[in-house]
């Protein structure tokens, strides 16, 4: 253990890192690697694409020109007929130039941003209320709540879709665009509750006491030493319980499969880049490059929270 | 204390725990209770219902496929149980040594486990393509084990072991990180002992390391095989074609015929299924 490594035990050592290394990476090489290549480019085994083709990128981020239309030439005349308002001319030339082919992706990463945003704030705010007053207060059915946390916690998804969906149908929510954006809404919300609640418990455990304690007796109340003594200390804590929770309603697929079907310009990605895989085949380099632009953010995210990620993931044995 | 400050402590925790725990409450619990309802009823997307007895329960269990989506079920559950639990290990071990560049490595082999599903499950989709693929330019055209080019993620019976390894793959970060803290803590002393013993590096793994582990282990293998059974996304994003569990579930609810009472049915025997794992983790794993 301690004593120095022998030059084949180092070769041995390595060579499992990089095999390790390579097997943990290479889909996210393909990924890359297929969305910069040129459809003809595609059966080329290697990773490094003959030609870099940033087409698929300018499309899905809109920075393709527009392509010009084809029109017939009895329209044209139509068009160049000066006694037509300009109104009627851009209804005519909508019809020829097809918007079925574009993918709104912008529109979708857009859905897809607002709604784990906004369930990340809720939850972590939420959460870091419940969390502080069952790691902290003494208060009747306290246990139970602590206990109650981790079972609904592992109480997956696809045991409570049909409830849920038959619930927001018999209140009416899901007959209407935005009820059904407020159900997938409290959805996620409690998808990331337990969790965030279960982490942010045990990070509040392990602050010494004697912080809120020092603090209330300079005259603070209990609120006051938890908003200005405990919150401030659990900054990170906090940030990483939101960006944990941020990305579980970022990559959710079931639920918004249930609820958005029909309300198209409202699905989020995962949803959006499944139907576009399903309905169009051989568009491997748009799909590789929706599927990197989705990943970026999350990655981003995690290597910003990746130091207290990983301390409060294993303190909890966490989801996954 | 004084009975004024107990009671205050009592008033403010309620208050606080208060929001969470009501959407928890209207939004979990209820819904188990009401998914035990519909499943003795036949019910309509609409939200239309009809009482039918146990006739839900009697169809489940006069159907093949259900039987049969407990087979895939069990296979996934082996094969991705023991999978990601000694790759988590043996992972752990080898980043627990000290080397150059360990810290990138410790960030890279985490990248899994952090990715969206829908964009990773692409990137293995178009490993597996039959035309384009480079498994099957390596099977065919390198190694020559075959004349066939095949299409292993359409064909069920082998998409059921693309999703296992496609699993592996996602979530043995979190088995790793797991067993890497535990092995961090792990006195060095234990290990110069063993070594003062004549113990080989087998010896040790198997005398000292395992034990010292084995607690976290059963946790992993547990909350391994909690997960898992409620796991849809992955399967069903790769290969919807594996007919595991929940996919089956997913199927009887929303696709083709529908039939929600069905599908509530097969949640409530999972879900007494999962209460009993969950009551197995509360008291063997968290009172050790």
């Amino acid at each position: 253990m301690m004593n120095k490594r022998t030059p084949v035990q180092s070769v041995i050592l390595y060579t499992l890192v990089l095999t390790l290394v390579i097997f943990c990476v290479f889909p996210f090489l393909q990924i890359l690697s297929t969305s910069l290549k040129h459809p003809i480019d595609w059966g080329n085994p290697s990773l490094i694409p003959r030609v870099l083709h940033l087409d698929a990128y300018k499309e899905l981020l809109g920075l393709m020109p527009t392509k010009e239309v084809d029109v017939p030439a009895s329209v044209q005349r139509l068009l160049d007929n000066p006694a037509l308002s300009t109104e009627k001319k851009q209804m005519l030339l909508a019809k020829f130039s097809s918007g079925s082919d574009v993918f709104p992706f912008g529109r979708y990463m857009l859905n897809t941003f607002v709604i784990s945003f906004v369930t990340g704030i809720c939850s972590t705010f939420l959460a870091s209320l419940a969390a502080y007053a069952i790691a902290r207060l003494r208060f009747p059915a306290q246990s139970l709540m602590a206990n109650g946390v981790l079972f609904v916690y592992m109480v997956g998804g696809v045991l409570l879709m049909v409830p849920l969906y038959q619930m927001s149908v018999n209140v009416g929510l899901a007959s209407s665009a935005s009820g059904t954006i407020l159900s997938l809404f409290l959805i996620y919300l409690i998808q990331t509750l337990p969790v965030a609640m279960y982490m942010l418990g045990n990070y509040f455990r392990s602050i010494p006491f004697s912080l809120e304690e020092a603090a209330m007796m300079d005259g603070c109340s209990r609120v006051e030493a938890f908003w200005r003594i405990i919150l401030p200390l659990s900054k990170p804590m906090l940030f990483t319980v939101f960006i944990y929770c941020f990305v579980i309603a970022w990559n959710e697929y079931l639920f918004a499969s249930v609820f958005l079907k029909q309300y198209q310009d409202f699905q989020t990605l995962p949803l959006a880049l499944q139907t576009l895989f399903t309905s169009k085949n051989a568009i491997w380099d748009r799909i590789m490059a929706a599927s990197m632009l989705t990943l970026l953010p999350v990655v981003i995210c995690f290597m910003l929270a990746n130091k207290h990620l990983s301390g409060g993931l294993t303190d909890g044995g966490v989801k996954g | 204390m004084s009975s004024v400050l107990v009671k205050n402590e009592a008033r403010l925790g309620l208050k606080l725990v208060a929001p969470a725990v009501g959407i928890i409450g209207l939004l979990v619990i209820y819904p188990i209770l009401f998914n035990v309802y519909l499943s003795f009823f036949d019910v309509q997307l609409n939200g239309n219902k009809t009482f039918v007895g146990l006739d839900n329960y009697l169809n489940l269990l006069g159907n093949p496929r259900y039987y049969h989506s407990i087979g895939v079920s069990v296979i996934y559950l082996i094969g991705t149980v023991v999978g990601t639990t000694v790759l988590g290990l043996a992972a752990s071990i080898l980043m627990n040594q000290e080397f150059r560049f360990r810290n990138i490595a410790r960030g890279l082999i985490l990248l899994p486990y952090f990715a969206p599903v829908i964009s990773v499950v692409f990137g293995w989709q178009f490993i597996f393509d039959p035309v384009n693929g480079i498994y099957n330019h390596v099977v065919v055209d390198v190694l020559h084990l075959t004349d066939t080019r095949e299409n292993l993620i359409g064909n069920p019976d082998s998409a059921l072991f693309v999703v296992i390894l496609f699993d592996i793959w996602k979530h043995f970060p979190i088995a790793y990180l797991l067993f890497l803290a535990k092995l961090q803590s792990v006195p060095k002393d234990l290990y110069e002992a063993a070594a003062i013993d004549g113990q080989n590096a087998w010896g040790r793994f198997w005398h000292v390391t395992l034990p010292e582990l084995r607690f976290v282990i059963a946790t992993v293998v547990l909350l391994r095989i909690i997960w898992n059974l409620n796991r849809f996304e992955d399967v069903y994003l790769l290969a919807p074609n594996v007919e595991t569990l929940p996919i089956f579930t997913y199927y009887q609810a929303f696709a083709g015929i529908v039939d929600q009472g069905g599908a509530a049915a097969i949640s409530v025997i999972q879900l007494l299924v999962l209460v009993g794992l969950i009551w197995l983790y509360v008291r063997k794993v968290l009172k050790w």
